[in-house]
């Protein structure tokens, strides 16, 4: 047996969908019905997002997605549980201009103002969720995963005339 | 042309085959000229590139918003007349689009979008995929089913588990339970539907990568053959009674497709094979015989799906359904 297969000997532990429902409603102000069809379990230092209550028994690598972080002081949302869940967000929430996304999306940290409180907020490009951003003082960081970052000369997609935006 | 005319064992040895070369005269292909219709224009096809390929993913997006998005963006796509999640698109670099990154886009070939079709998962199913890494027909399965019911996408390799996560997790799909067991032992449950795609020798792959064709040989295809029953059998064994079984290669070797099937019918009883057809997309019956061997006439109710009739790459597909 591999490592990781013995780390995944560690079951997933039901998690009570209002607890997860209260953590994104406070926030971000998501409504708790937007979670409705969603069970959440909890394995190591994740709660994951499923669409069963019941699991049949076999050993999981996964289920479902990864949704909260819960590693760090504050509980952190994943970039993939914005993706989903960030477009019914009513607070803490803010939308990009091009030469914004741009940096957001190459993983950058950059000034600007945003009437959101600190801590983690839904970014969003043109209407669409790009994931996870922390909001500390008047700076946003990106919270991209790594593998999923662009590099600015290489995004496609950015019409010629934005390209020199906000620079 | 010079190129044509270059000793074949030279090539061989240096496991590349130039472009211009005669393919015909190559092994593993030379070999279809009596199977495949139209075989010159196969043989043209396998060495053009690939066109890019995407596919929509109605779990995080809908379609004419993302067509909009990329009308704004200038990126030119058209989708495919038989498949309207599917589209052909005008960038050489589809995986820096932001649409991938936010997983409103899944780059994906053509003709790989077929199986699922042929599957048709419903949402609320159990369904299993028992060779699923990379994902590209697991997200697409978790899709057609609404995010809703259990997919269970199994694969044994660590390394490729990773990348099947990866992709599961940017489209969306919270339907889907990963697990890493060896396919021909998955364990005993009973799924409505199960997708068996199994490792192939890959030469329907030849238009994203020429060395597949120089890796051919008939001994590798006998080799996969004992892998590739022993997983079919399991996925017929894992389905409820009235369920779904869809076997896909993406080679043209009848080794690993007609024979495996026409095995799997012959050791397991209460099974019959389906007609596969999709509308719009243009394809071959399966092969009842080839070179002395008699797959019976049923195995026509399979499809053959080559690069030069909807230019695609290669892919063999059979449906069967438990009674």
């Amino acid at each position: 047996m591999s490592q990781s297969s013995l780390r995944n000997r560690q079951p997933f532990l039901p998690v009570d969908r209002g607890e997860v429902a209260e953590m994104m409603g406070s926030r971000f102000g998501i409504p708790s019905e937007a979670f409705e069809a969603v069970s959440f379990f909890r394995r190591g230092r994740n709660i994951w997002a499923f669409s069963l209550e019941d699991i049949p028994d076999l050993d999981y690598e996964a289920l479902g997605l990864r949704f909260i972080s819960i590693r760090g002081r504050v509980p952190k949302p994943t970039t993939y549980a914005l993706q989903l869940f960030g477009r019914f967000a009513t607070k803490n929430a803010v939308d990009l201009s091009d030469g914004e996304a741009r940096r957001f999306i190459a993983g950058e940290r950059q000034q600007l103002w945003a009437p959101v409180e600190d801590g983690y907020v839904v970014v969003s490009y043109r209407g669409d969720v790009l994931g996870c951003g922390l909001y500390s003082r008047g700076d946003l960081i990106s919270q991209l995963p790594k593998e999923r970052r662009i590099e600015g000369k290489d995004m496609e997609g950015f019409s010629e005339g934005s390209q020199g935006c906000g620079r | 042309m010079g190129v044509g005319d270059r000793d074949h064992s030279s090539i061989r040895r240096l496991g590349i085959y130039p472009r211009n070369a005669d393919c015909a005269v190559m092994d593993g292909l030379a070999r279809y000229a009596g199977v495949i219709p139209e075989f010159d224009r196969f043989v043209e096809a396998i060495y053009r590139p690939l066109p890019v390929t995407a596919r929509i993913n109605a779990l995080k997006t809908d379609r004419d918003r993302l067509l909009s998005r990329l009308k704004v963006a200038e990126v030119a796509c058209r989708p495919f007349a038989w498949y309207p999640w599917g589209m052909r698109m005008g960038t050489d670099k589809p995986g820096n689009l932001v649409e991938n990154l936010m997983g409103h886009i899944h780059i994906q070939e053509e003709i790989s979008m077929v199986c699922a079709v042929v599957l048709d998962p419903r949402p609320g199913e159990r369904v299993l995929d028992l060779c699923a890494a990379p994902g590209s027909k697991t997200t697409q399965i978790a899709m057609m089913m609404e995010n809703r019911g259990l997919l269970v996408a199994n694969d044994p390799a660590n390394g490729r588990v990773a990348s099947l996560r990866s992709n599961c997790e940017r489209a969306g799909a919270i339907n889907v339970a990963v697990t890493r067991y060896d396919g021909r032992r998955f364990p005993a449950q009973k799924f409505d539907r199960v997708l068996v795609d199994v490792p192939c020798t890959g030469q329907g792959m030849a238009r994203k990568d020429p060395a597949v064709l120089g890796r051919w040989s008939l001994k590798r295809s006998l080799g996969i053959q004992r892998l590739q029953v022993a997983l079919l059998k399991r996925g017929v064994e894992v389905v409820k009674p009235g369920g779904t079984v869809v076997y896909s290669t993406c080679t043209f070797a009848p080794e690993e497709n007609e024979a495996v099937v026409s095995r799997v019918l012959d050791q397991v009883r209460g099974l019959s094979l389906q007609e596969v057809c999709v509308p719009d997309l243009q394809g071959s019956p399966g092969l009842s015989e080839v070179g002395g061997s008699a797959f019976g006439e049923e195995m026509k109710r399979c499809a053959r799906y080559y690069p030069h009739q909807n230019d695609t790459g290669g892919f063999f597909v059979a449906k069967l359904v438990k009674e």
